[in-house]
């Protein structure tokens, strides 16, 4: 593959807590518009990959290419990475003392400096893409675990990101709200989004994904097409932990 | 000052008036009671006239205390060093002396230096060894702020800076709020130390009573009682206040009396 085709790039990139290796040597290209779900048992350094990626963790080795935008331990302008990578939380981390629309007007008003008109416009019309026109007054305390995810996909692509990274999006919520979620999930990866999915949703996985990549121990033990991971596993570790989620 | 000295001169008067009114209703019935009344009004009357002096020492005190509490609750949590360092150079050492001392520091000490007001010397006393409990309170709200909501904020590409003001800060706010209020209560309390320095505030102005009339057990309940009835006024204040930064669901909305 082109270099020019890459959008988001890792490069032996490292990450450590302490003595503990989160992320050891992973190398990963993921083109433009292509969905790719990490999975992997837990302290795997799923989270701590997205959380690189967004700058929220110093990578210790290696480097990282966001479209034109390289991320090294020498990257001081972490705002301008932040700002091309959207994220989801599990925990939604709504900002509870703002309405619905002053969630996502916040940062497109101080950040992308955007007037309060230009801001509401764009709210109302992510709002109306999630599904939430209606609540656009409510404070999030007053909303159900899939409407807070919802309002925070909605504030992530208010900064338009050219990459959206979901950080296990659906593990905090009630099985019947999971559904709305991943359906505004899809709507996005249908749309040309490029994402990067932490997930423990094996159908959405099967259903969305361009490739699935299993990490174990902050290592990239297996990668490809869902229906070689997840159907055809060649590690065997990544057998296993399937066998145990499936 | 003068239009709000009239205002108060002139409802100092009515209430006289109607006490004159009452005494004479029930003076013949309950002579004792009357006679004790009279002398607890006299000296509330005469009292009020040096409550100012307590107010503006406190309000000018808190003020004070709020600016340099925010400053360095901030400056605690600051990632730079230095300015960690200085903060927590500052609450230490303000916090460990005792209130007194730093009165007569600033008054006696600094006196020899620099010619400072009574007030201001008391006024300055009391606002930087209030600050420092007050930059306490504010780190405490600050941290008490879940981490995500930094990683959130941050992730959004706002600015250290920008994340604190909108976000954080905020939130901390409706968390000090009840902390805040104490301060205050203390702050207003601890203004009667301004004393010991001449300024004639309520419990100078006490004192000074006491010793001219010898009535110490009067005087001391009207001084007491004037400065109950402004913590509890205050009380209600805040009450008041909290219920109005109260959001939906969120923060310390229960009723509390």
């Amino acid at each position: 593959m082109e270099q020019a085709t890459m959008f988001v790039e890792l490069k032996e990139v490292a990450c450590r807590f302490g003595s503990v290796e989160a992320l050891n040597g992973v190398t990963l290209a993921v083109e433009k518009g292509e969905v790719v779900v990490i999975i992997g048992p837990s302290g795997s350094g799923k989270s701590t990959l997205l959380r690189c990626l967004n700058a929220l963790e110093e990578i210790h080795e290696g480097e990282m290419n966001i479209d034109d935008i390289k991320i090294d331990r020498k990257q001081r302008d972490i705002h301008r990475v932040r700002l091309e990578v959207g994220m989801v939380f599990q925990q939604f981390n709504l900002f509870p003392h703002l309405s619905v629309l002053n969630n996502i007007n916040l940062a497109q008003r101080v950040v992308r400096k955007r007037s309060r008109a230009e801001a509401t416009r764009i709210s109302k019309e992510l709002l109306c893409k999630v599904g939430l026109e209606d609540k656009i007054d409510a404070y999030p305390a007053q909303l159900s675990g899939g409407q807070k995810q919802r309002v925070a996909i909605a504030r992530a692509l208010a900064m338009n990101p050219k990459v959206m990274l979901f950080d296990e999006v659906t593990s905090a919520l009630d099985p019947e709200m999971i559904g709305e979620v991943l359906d505004v999930m899809k709507q996005l990866a249908h749309e040309g989004m490029t994402m990067l999915v932490v997930t423990h949703e094996m159908g959405f996985a099967r259903e969305m994904a361009d490739r699935v990549m299993f990490l174990d121990k902050g290592k990239i033990l297996e990668i490809g097409p869902p229906e070689q991971i997840l159907v055809n596993p060649q590690n065997h570790r990544t057998r296993e932990f399937l066998a145990k989620v499936l | 000052m003068t239009e709000w000295g009239i205002t108060l001169n002139l409802s100092i008067l009515t209430s006289q008036v109607v006490l004159v009114i009452i005494y004479h209703k029930i003076g013949t019935s309950m002579p004792w009671l009357c006679e004790q009344l009279k002398i607890l009004s006299t000296i509330f009357f005469y009292l009020i006239q040096a409550v100012h002096w307590t107010i503006a020492i406190s309000v000018l005190a808190y003020l004070i205390a709020l600016f340099l509490g925010l400053v360095f609750g901030v400056a605690r949590i600051c990632s730079n060093r230095a300015i960690q360092w200085i903060a927590g150079a500052y609450i230490n050492v303000l916090r460990g002396i005792p209130l007194l001392v730093l009165i007569f520091f600033f008054y006696f000490g600094l006196g020899k230096f620099i010619n400072l007001d009574r007030f201001v010397a008391g006024v300055l006393a009391v606002g930087v060894c209030y600050g420092a409990y007050m930059a306490e309170i504010f780190r405490s709200g600050i941290e008490a702020i879940d981490y995500g909501q930094h990683e959130a904020a941050m992730s959004l590409g706002m600015t250290r800076w920008q994340t604190l003001r909108h976000i954080i800060l905020p939130q901390s706010f409706r968390i000090v709020v009840p902390p805040c209020a104490n301060e205050f209560i203390a702050c207003l309390k601890d203004s009667s130390l301004v004393s010991i320095i001449g300024l004639r505030e309520l419990t100078r102005a006490g004192r000074e009573h006491a010793s001219e009339t010898f009535l110490d057990f009067h005087t001391w309940v009207v001084v007491g009682a004037i400065y109950l009835v402004m913590t509890l006024s205050l009380t209600r204040l805040v009450h008041y206040l909290e219920k109005r930064a109260a959001v939906h669901g969120y923060g310390a909305s229960h009723d509390v009396r």
